[in-house]
Order: structure tokens, then sequence, then C-alpha cells
């Protein structure tokens, strides 16, 4: 699991598949692959700690809350190596709905006009409301990517299943539910690729994915889904079959060859962070 | 397909005719995240109308990506391809695109339909032929791959076996009536009776004129198939022309991870020279016996 930006190794765990097409990797290629001490940290520690600094964010609503979760963020970052770019295209998504948020808290928010411009009144704090809300969610935004971008997801559905243990009791098949996000996982590049492929053969029997309205280019869809998923569940029985043969009981206890491992730095973390915590709710 | 409006123009399919393919230092390479891999650097080929012409080379040399370049499905990122001697955007190119017939790697992952007839129609249809071309040209498509429309027309697709499926893909793409067939790995994981069966298949299809680019591994079948060869290895073309015998033979396969065809070895090995050079295995067979 080594390699600058491998993004097909981050997803798959394969290192010979080669992905789909440049726009779908975008989309998954979310872990940036380097050593650092964020990057080393147990996934557990960074998911509770992340679930944290999210929660902590939205108890309390006052600039210095915001400036301190901010900074914690932005330490992280700094720590973790990953270039700015990929925070950017991680916040791209949500550049509209911040946006959005802006514009409707300046227009609607209520106070004194300090300019107006016909029926729009922009008030200070307007201003505020609409700065603060944005920022948070910026803030929200980026403590999220510090834990996908640091976390290969195989790691990120280990650390969810074992949090998740309690559920167990509840007889949740909670290592069932995290084996099943993984293989999803694994084979998101595999279809890709062949998404791409089955596409290609398509046009090449004449047939466009781009032309007329909505309702024809669904209907144009047909002969790349209908391969698609005859593909996968052949591939599923496949999987299924050679799983047995590799003698995997679902329920059975199960060991693993990277065992999930707490070190003292997780533990100083989560101090950390439950100080930070304490501190915005104080400030 | 224009079905839409009231000047319906219903296109009747032409003649399949051959057309002249050419490449002018076509590079490609795939974007893969951080890195690029040059699938191909340089190429220059040019493909004669009617000609058969074998792509060999081992896995990875860019035979794949050539193939979709030529169809247009890739655009090089240098060079260009010409068609009759258009280049993209110029005439009729997109026209004479149609008359290549590219049959991809493992062809049957892409049928759909829930007959046979429906899926080797499909093609024609997207070109808008009215319904009769639609039906004529999928009835002798079926039959030139050995599947008869009254027996296999009806039938789901996922019925077939392995090889009838590879040959019902290939149905799909010669109902379009192409000039020149594009053949990707045609021959791969299939038994020994479905890959005589296809071979004679496709030695008809030569037979009757059309062109053909192989891209294969099966060193003996693109022998049989084809006149000539191109050998490609890390997405250079290594080297192009007519089959080699005399002194050295196809020793340029060996060097790059290949093997000479059986009859090249043997006439080699017994000592006949270039002059000589048998055309096929039968011919040998007879010309020894």
């Amino acid at each position: 699991m080594a390699g600058r930006g491998g993004v097909a190794v981050a997803v798959g765990g394969d290192g010979t598949c080669p992905g789909g097409g440049a726009a779908m990797r975008m989309a998954i290629a979310q872990y940036y692959a380097r050593p650092s001490p964020i990057h080393r940290l147990d996934p557990r520690c960074k998911v509770v700690a992340v679930t944290a600094l999210v929660v902590g964010l939205f108890l309390r609503s006052s600039f210095a809350a915001l400036a301190v979760y901010g900074l914690a963020a932005a330490a992280g970052l700094l720590l973790s190596g990953v270039p700015l770019g990929w925070v950017a295209r991680g916040l791209r998504p949500v550049v509209w709905l911040l946006v959005l948020t802006f514009v409707v808290q300046l227009v609607f928010a209520p106070g004194p006009a300090f300019y107006s411009l016909g029926p729009l009144h922009l008030s200070m704090r307007g201003l505020a409301i609409a700065g603060y809300l944005s920022l948070r969610l910026v803030v929200l935004v980026v403590a999220s990517l510090l834990l996908t971008l640091t976390t290969p997801p195989i790691a990120l559905t280990d650390a969810l299943a074992w949090l998740s243990r309690p559920l167990r009791r509840l007889r949740v098949p909670t290592e069932e539910l995290a084996l099943m996000v993984t293989i999803a996982l694994r084979f998101i590049p595999t279809l890709m690729q062949e998404i791409d492929t089955i596409m290609k053969a398509q046009r090449a029997r004449g047939a466009s994915f781009s032309r007329g309205g909505p309702l024809r280019r669904a209907r144009a869809l047909v002969p790349v889904l209908v391969p698609l998923f005859v593909l996968s569940f052949r591939r599923a029985d496949e999987l299924a079959l050679a799983m047995e043969a590799r003698c995997y009981l679902p329920g059975a206890p199960r060991t693993r060859l990277h065992p999930l491992q707490a070190h003292r730095r997780d533990a100083v973390v989560l101090v950390a962070v439950a100080a930070l915590v304490v501190l915005a709710e104080l400030i | 397909m224009r079905r839409r409006g009231a000047a319906v123009t219903e296109l009747e399919p032409e003649g399949a005719r051959p057309l002249s393919v050419c490449c002018e230092g076509v590079s490609f390479r795939y974007d893969e995240g951080a890195t690029t891999i040059a699938a191909l650097r340089g190429v220059d080929l040019t493909f004669a109308p009617g000609a058969s012409v074998a792509l060999l080379g081992p896995t990875g040399s860019g035979k794949s990506t050539l193939l979709q370049l030529l169809r247009g499905l890739l655009v090089p990122d240098e060079g260009r391809v010409l068609l009759d001697g258009l280049a993209a955007g110029e005439g009729d190119v997109e026209e004479r695109r149609r008359r290549m017939g590219l049959v991809f790697q493992m062809p049957e992952m892409q049928l759909f339909a829930a007959t046979c007839r429906d899926d080797v129609a499909f093609g024609p249809r997207q070109l808008g032929w009215s319904d009769g071309a639609v039906d004529e040209a999928a009835t002798s498509a079926l039959a030139a791959v050995g599947l008869p429309a009254d027996r296999f027309g009806a039938r789901h697709p996922y019925s077939l076996s392995g090889g009838e499926q590879r040959r019902l893909a290939l149905a799909g793409v010669l109902a379009m009536r192409p000039g020149l067939l594009l053949l990707d790995e045609p021959f791969v994981s299939l038994d020994p009776a479905s890959r005589r069966d296809l071979e004679a298949i496709l030695r008809d299809l030569r037979t009757g004129g059309m062109g053909l680019v192989l891209a294969t591994h099966d060193v003996d079948r693109a022998y049989a198939l084809c006149e000539s060869r191109v050998v490609l290895d890390e997405g250079v073309v290594v080297d192009a022309g007519p089959w080699r015998f005399g002194a050295g033979g196809e020793d340029v396969l060996l060097a790059h991870r290949l093997k000479p065809p059986f009859v090249v070895e043997l006439w080699r090995r017994l000592g006949r020279g270039a002059a000589e050079a048998p055309p096929q295995l039968t011919a040998a067979a007879e010309a020894l016996a």
C-alpha cells in the first residue's frame, strides 16, 4: 500500500487494475498515500477524533470555537502533508452549497442594513451569520477530508467495523457488512474499467450516449447496463465460490493480516481533541 | 436513428467498400493520475484497401490501443489517422469510420438484447437503416457466422455456447457492412474447434474481399489469414511488411517475446528457400508429400 497518489492501490488494494475513466477516478481518488504522523494514526482514533470535532463544531456557535476547530483542522492538514490541491478538489463539490449558503444568509438575515439595493438589504449581522455558516461548512468538510485523505478506504471500513462491534449484541452482522463494503470498494475500479470497455464497444456499433433527451439517453444505457450486470453477477458467483473454497464462513471469528493496533500517540491525539472540544465549549 | 419529423430519410446500407487507413506519427498516452503510460510512440503505418495485416506484439505492446485509434474511439495525442486520405473532421470521414468494424477482445461481453436477431440488428438500427434493410443485414450476418437466423434468431444470446456467443458478437459487427474488420484477440479463450470455426469464417470474409487487421498472439492463425504483419513492442513498430522467410526468418518475433509461425519455422529447418514460401499449412503438407 505504498506509492504516491496510488489511486488503484488505495481503492482496491489491487495494483494491477488500471481503473476507469479519468473523471470517474477523480471522484473516488480520495486517499493520498504518504508517510505522515496523521497517516500513521490508528484509523479508529481518526474516526473518533474527527467525529468529536464535527459534533463539537455544531454544539457551540461562536467565532472563537470556530477558530479553535479551524486551527485544529489546519494543523492536522499541515502535519499530514497532503497537498492543498487535493483538499481544494475535495471542496469543489460543496462550492455551490457554500455560495448559496453565503448569499441566502446575507440577503435574508434581519438587522439594520448598511447597504440597500432595491428590495435587498445587507446587514452587518447578515454578513456575520453568512460568514460564520460558510466557514463552518469549510471546516466541517476539511475535517472529514482529513480523515478520508489520510486513511485507505479498507482501513476505514475496518475501523468502522470495530467501532460498531457493540451492535453485534443486537445481532447486527457488522463484520459481514464491513466485508461487503470492502469488496464493493475493491471492485469499483474494475467496474469502471468494464463500463469503459463496454461503452466503447457499443459506440463502435453505432450507439450514442449523448444524443437526445433524458429518456433516450437512459434507454441508450441498456446495452451497457445489461452486460455489466451479467458480468457482475457472474463475478459475484465466482468470488463467493472462491471464498468458500478458501473456507470463508460468515459470522466466524476472523483474524487480520494487519490487526488494528492503538499506540500511545493515538491516546495523545484523543486527549488533545477532547481538550480542544472542552476549550471551544468554554470560550 | 432518424425516426422523428416529417421528412424521414431512411438510409439504405451500401455495399461493403474497402478503405485505406494510414497512421502518421501517431502517439497515444494513457493518463493514470500521477503517471502517464505511453501506449504508442510515433507509429507510421499504412493499411491498403482490402489488405489483411496481423498485429503481433507481446501483452501491453499497444495492439488494442492501435485498433481503437484506427476506429476513432481514441484520439491520438500526436499525429493523425487518415481514412482514404481524410483526417478527422474532413469530408465524410465519419461515414468512412463507420465502415470499419471493430471486434473487441471478448466481444461476447457486449451482448445485451433478448434475442440473437435483436442483438445483431442493433448496429444497423443505430445507423438508421429501413426495417427491411436491418432485417436483411441481420439475416445475412447471422448466416455468415454459421448461426442461421431460422435456428438461432429467436434464441437468447446467453443460451449460446462460448464459441457461438463470440460468433454472434462478430455478426453484430458484420451486420453494419464493414469494409475493414479490426479484430482484437478474436481466438482467445476459445476451444480448438471454435477457433477453427472462427478461422474459417474469417477466411471466407477474406475471400469476399474484406480487409482485416488482426491483433493476436496466435501467430499460426495470423500467418494463415494475413499476408503481412506488423510487430509492435512497447508502443513502437519494430518491423512491418510481408512475412520473412529465408535467412533469419521470423527471428524478430523471438526477439520480442513472440514465436515464429510453425510453418515458417518448419520451412526454414527443412532448408527451403524464401522463393518457395508456403502460403499455408495445408499447402506446406502438400508440398512435402
